[in-house]
């Protein structure tokens, strides 16, 4: 019987309570050709370190909890296949441009604040009048924003983002695209309250369109484009604004 | 937040992603567009200063220094209108009914067409 096969990765590793800085560790794991990146860190919690920490929960490319730095890139690592690194070693961290609680644990705090910000849902004043039946809704409607509702707040194109990285106000690809979302369905009257946080500071004006937040995301929502069809949207919400000031976020909707 | 661990941004973070590098390369580009600018607006400026100031002004933009600086020029400004010419179709999809254009039909459309019709009319209004 052949030896079992074997790789390295090396993980990211931070306590708060006993560690003044990161340090990498490397763990030997079973190569096996089905199995995931986070396969392999759930064997090393199970088998070799309890005391690892990462998320994870649905294994199948849906939560958008599992998101790391796998070899550099922002990857679900429930969708990273060993076979596509063996036999060299994977060197997983937690993502780029957030906080670390622990280990692979990334804080979600400053992007549930942005996310919260673009009020992400359908708002109008008759939203619990159903008098008159459902809100229709055409295929074509749909199709206008459908992309932009794909999003599973996985996080991985904040960490491929630079202006996300050194830009606090920058609201980022995935906030932006649901708001451009809603601004784009057709039941939705919230355009013009969501205009008024993305037309702040550097809030949209800070994306300079890299383009890597549409590179990675695992669902193809495409922030990057979200982005730029919102900031034309914006723009010309800035300059009617400008030259009406008076009643002009009344009209906006 | 005590106890969390923050990773500063390298200063260098455009190293670290091929797409990176691809995006500066892109922004640089640019300041070759802006150079044309400015070498047009010198050239009106020389054609307000009489016929002499003028063909003094041609005949300085016809030395190999300046043919090699426009060549490159040349070179980058195409470059940079090709990113942009790539970016069309994300920024500004056309949508019909439940389909939306194909991106290279969308880049040609918004894009190349638009360009190449206006790059015939000059030059055909310049060789005429
Ligand atoms: S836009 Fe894509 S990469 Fe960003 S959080 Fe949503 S699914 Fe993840
Ligand atoms: S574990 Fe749910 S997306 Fe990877």
């Amino acid at each position: 019987m052949p030896a079992e096969q074997t790789m390295t990765l090396e993980i990211f590793r931070y306590h708060p309570e006993t560690d003044s800085e990161p340090r990498f560790q490397a763990y030997e794991v079973p190569y096996d050709e089905d199995w995931v990146v986070l396969d392999a860190i759930n064997w090393i919690k199970d088998h070799v370190d309890g005391t690892l920490t990462h998320r994870w929960s649905c294994r199948m490319g849906v939560c958008g909890s599992c998101g790391m730095m796998v070899n550099g890139d922002p990857k679900l690592t429930c969708a990273a296949f060993l076979k596509d690194y063996y036999p060299r070693p994977v060197k997983v961290e937690p993502l780029v441009n957030f906080p670390v609680e622990r280990d692979l644990v990334v804080s979600l705090d400053g992007f549930m604040e942005k996310l919260e910000a673009v009020k992400p849902y359908i708002i109008r004043d008759d939203v619990n009048d159903t008098s008159g039946g459902e809100y229709l809704q055409s295929p074509a409607e749909l199709a206008r924003y459908k992309q932009y509702s794909m999003c599973i707040n996985c996080m991985l194109c904040y960490a491929a983002c630079p202006v996300a990285g050194h830009e606090d106000e920058f609201l980022g690809p995935a906030a932006l695209a649901l708001g451009h979302r809603y601004n784009r369905d057709s039941r939705d009257r919230g355009r013009a309250e969501r205009l008024d946080v993305m037309l702040a500071g550097e809030a949209i004006w800070g994306c300079t369109f890299v383009g890597e937040c549409t590179a990675v995301c695992p669902k193809h929502v495409d922030p990057a484009g979200a982005i730029q069809q919102a900031k034309a949207v914006a723009a010309q919400e800035y300059f009617r604004r400008f030259a009406m000031p008076r009643g002009a976020k009344d009209a906006g909707a | 937040m005590s106890g969390r661990l923050h990773r500063p941004q390298r200063w260098a973070w455009f190293l670290e992603r091929p797409g990176y590098l691809l995006f500066m390369a892109r922004e640089l580009t640019g300041f070759f567009v802006a150079g044309y600018l400015v070498v047009l607006l010198v050239t009106l400026g020389r054609l307000g200063g009489g016929e002499t100031a003028f063909a003094e002004w041609l005949q300085t933009l016809s030395t190999p220094g300046w043919t090699v600086a426009h060549a490159v020029a040349l070179a980058a400004s195409v470059w940079h209108s090709v990113t942009w010419f790539a970016a069309v179709p994300q920024a500004m999809p056309i949508q019909l009914g439940e389909k939306r254009l194909p991106a290279p039909l969308a880049a040609v459309v918004m894009g190349y067409g638009p360009w190449l019709t206006v790059t015939t009319i000059i030059v055909w209004g310049v060789l005429r």
